[in-house]
């Protein structure tokens, strides 16, 4: 993984020649360089992020970005804040938003659990036309079959509320793939003794198989709320009242319906509600890297 | 915890084989329960009650006239539709491209960093803005490329004699400023994948080519590329697919109009209007069977494409 490894404590035999000092020396150089481009592209990925929030607290920037356009804003102020709190109800989005998360990630996760436990140990008759099934409904587009889900959901009379939400959440056939890729690799041994035993396949699975699958069940948690928190499309067709809006629907509303303008009460807005998953962010960073550059692979 | 079962003097015969279905086959098909169910009520159902919509004039699930390929020869001549089709395309092309060549290169840079501690910090700060919701993004844009020179971006060009731009404002620009905020966004996904994939590269092939005098160039073009290629094929066909399904930056910074000038104007976004602003539930599912024919379509090419040149 590392190619050229540099260590500092790597003692040069002293009667070796120059040409190898002279190498080494290059390759430093080198290496600066290669940091001083990266961290010039990090800084064009976090401008952004940097004006949005120091703009959200600048109380000039309320009806019109100020020109010339400053990051530091000359008076500081939480009124933008207070702003955003009082027109858009931000705390009732985000409790709405965790709603939605919370209910879809418990659902999809033992669905996905459950059934990649079955394919993998079960191995009952069909197990591998239930995989194939399910896996080859992820070549199907959302988009395409949105407009016939929302009539469903119209004709259960259960739009406008969080099952259209919660149900479709039982076909998460990429977590049932990663469960069952998963659990493959746990011995089969734990479940026959289990059986014999005594116990039935569902305490087997939840006593013992259970506890082991924690680490795949972490990954599916940051894939499901990621996409669950940040989506926008199904909440804009499903929910109706205001009240019941996700995060993402109420700043998308607020934002798209606005007359006037707001920059940085939309600002100090956008920044609340990027709080929760960049928080998540910082304290789980390598992990969702991880999670992430294992999903890709996987699929 | 518990002793191996194999042991032959057990006498215990869990499962007497008599029955078609073993109490263990049901268990199966218990546990895969609520999979079927949402596989067969929300993907399943829902494809086929799309393909039967299409062929009727409804505003419902149900009912409405059938009036065969009436819907698909409506959506097939309407301009707007190939306006958008031709949008998604350009707009998917670019990013596809740009995106894929370009975290490419920054995985290269960032898996020849010698200091694991610089690496993790890089890939963190490249992928943050893949964790920020698209909504927040183009909020956030839409100040940054503000067509005014009081935008962010248009006074840094100014400052260089360029400009000001009407980066979403302009048709001619529109597009190009959608893939620029969707390359920030999406860069830091295809970057940590192919470190990823950059680091199970075998490093005896590298030093085998040392040996034979490579030098970076030839290394990296004849082992790391044809080793990386099923990820590059993967990202693709990815990306095509996520392009082919662009909605709610367009829809947030376009409008439903697809402004300016129709220029943000996409197939799901054309899909979204018939259907939920003009009722007409036929036509936009026709238009999603086109839309679904077309990434079909588009992602075998792919694949054959990439079995051919693995035969060559």
């Amino acid at each position: 993984m590392n190619t050229t490894p540099l260590s500092p404590t790597a003692k040069l035999g002293q009667g070796k020649n120059e040409k190898v000092r002279s190498m080494k020396k290059a390759q430093l150089t080198g290496n600066i360089l290669l940091l001083a481009i990266l961290l010039l592209g990090s800084l064009i990925m976090i401008i952004p992020f940097l004006w949005m929030v120091l703009t959200s607290f600048d109380w000039q920037a309320r009806l019109k970005i100020p020109f010339p356009p400053r990051f530091w804003p000359e008076e500081f102020s939480l009124k933008t804040y207070k702003l955003a709190f009082t027109n858009i109800p931000m705390f009732k989005y985000i409790i709405n938003s965790l709603l939605v998360s919370v209910g879809v990630i418990v659902i999809s996760l033992s669905s996905a659990l459950l059934s990649g436990y079955a394919i993998s140990k079960l191995k009952f008759k069909g197990a591998g036309i239930v995989l194939v099934l399910a896996l080859s409904t992820m070549m199907i587009p959302f988009e395409m079959t949105m407009i016939p889900q929302y009539l469903l959901f119209s004709e259960l009379k259960l739009l406008d509320s969080y099952w259209a939400f919660y149900l479709p959440a039982l076909n998460f056939a990429f977590g049932t793939f990663l469960a069952k890729s998963f659990i493959d690799q746990l011995p089969s041994s734990l479940r026959e003794a289990g059986i014999i035993d005594g116990a039935s396949e569902f305490i087997v699975f939840f006593k013992i198989y259970l506890p082991l699958c924690v680490p795949i069940l972490a990954t599916m948690v940051i894939l499901q709320f990621l996409a669950v928190w940040n989506d926008l499309l199904w909440p804009l067709l499903a929910l109706q009242t205001p009240d019941k809006y996700t995060i993402q629907l109420g700043l998308a509303m607020f934002s798209y319906n606005k007359d006037l303008p707001l920059p940085s009460v939309i600002m100090a807005a956008t920044t609340v509600s990027l709080l929760p998953v960049i928080i998540t962010y910082l304290f789980l960073q390598r992990y969702i890297v991880e999670s992430i550059a294992l999903s890709g692979i996987k699929q | 915890m518990l002793p191996k079962s194999e042991s032959p003097n057990t006498p215990i015969q869990v499962e007497p084989k008599r029955k078609f279905f073993t109490s263990r086959d049901w268990a199966g098909y218990l546990f895969s329960a609520p999979l079927l169910i949402g596989v067969l009520g929300f993907a399943i159902y829902p494809m086929i009650q799309a393909l039967i919509m299409s062929f009727k004039k409804s505003t419902g699930l149900f009912g409405g006239d059938w009036i065969g390929l009436s819907n698909y020869k409506y959506v097939l001549t309407d301009k707007i539709f190939w306006q958008s089709i031709y949008n998604t395309f350009y707009m998917g092309i670019l990013a596809v491209v740009l995106g894929v060549s370009a975290s490419f290169i920054l995985a290269s840079l960032i898996h020849n960093v010698p200091w694991l501690k610089w690496r993790n910090f890089f890939k963190g700060v490249y992928f943050l803005p893949n964790v920020v919701s698209l909504v927040a993004t183009s909020i956030l844009f839409t100040f940054l490329f503000n067509p005014g020179s009081e935008g962010l971006l248009n006074y840094a060009l100014g400052i260089l004699g360029i400009g000001p731009i009407g980066w979403f404002t302009d048709p001619a620009y529109s597009r190009f400023s959608i893939v620029l905020m969707t390359l920030w966004g999406m860069l830091g996904y295809n970057t940590i994948i192919f470190i990823a994939a950059l680091s199970s590269v075998p490093n005896d092939l590298y030093e085998a080519a040392e040996v034979d005098g490579a030098n970076w160039f030839k290394k990296w073009f004849y082992i790391t590329v044809p080793y990386l290629k099923p990820i590059i094929l993967f990202m693709v066909i990815m990306g095509t697919i996520g392009a082919m399904k662009r909605f709610t930056d367009v829809w947030l910074i376009g409008g439903t109009a697809g402004n300016p000038a129709g220029s943000l104007m996409t197939g799901v976004l054309y899909i979204y209007r018939n259907a939920f602003l003009s009722s007409q539930m036929g036509i936009a599912t026709a238009a999603s069977y086109i839309l679904f024919m077309f990434i079909l379509v588009l992602t075998i090419i792919l694949l054959l494409a990439n079995r051919r040149s693995n035969f060559d």
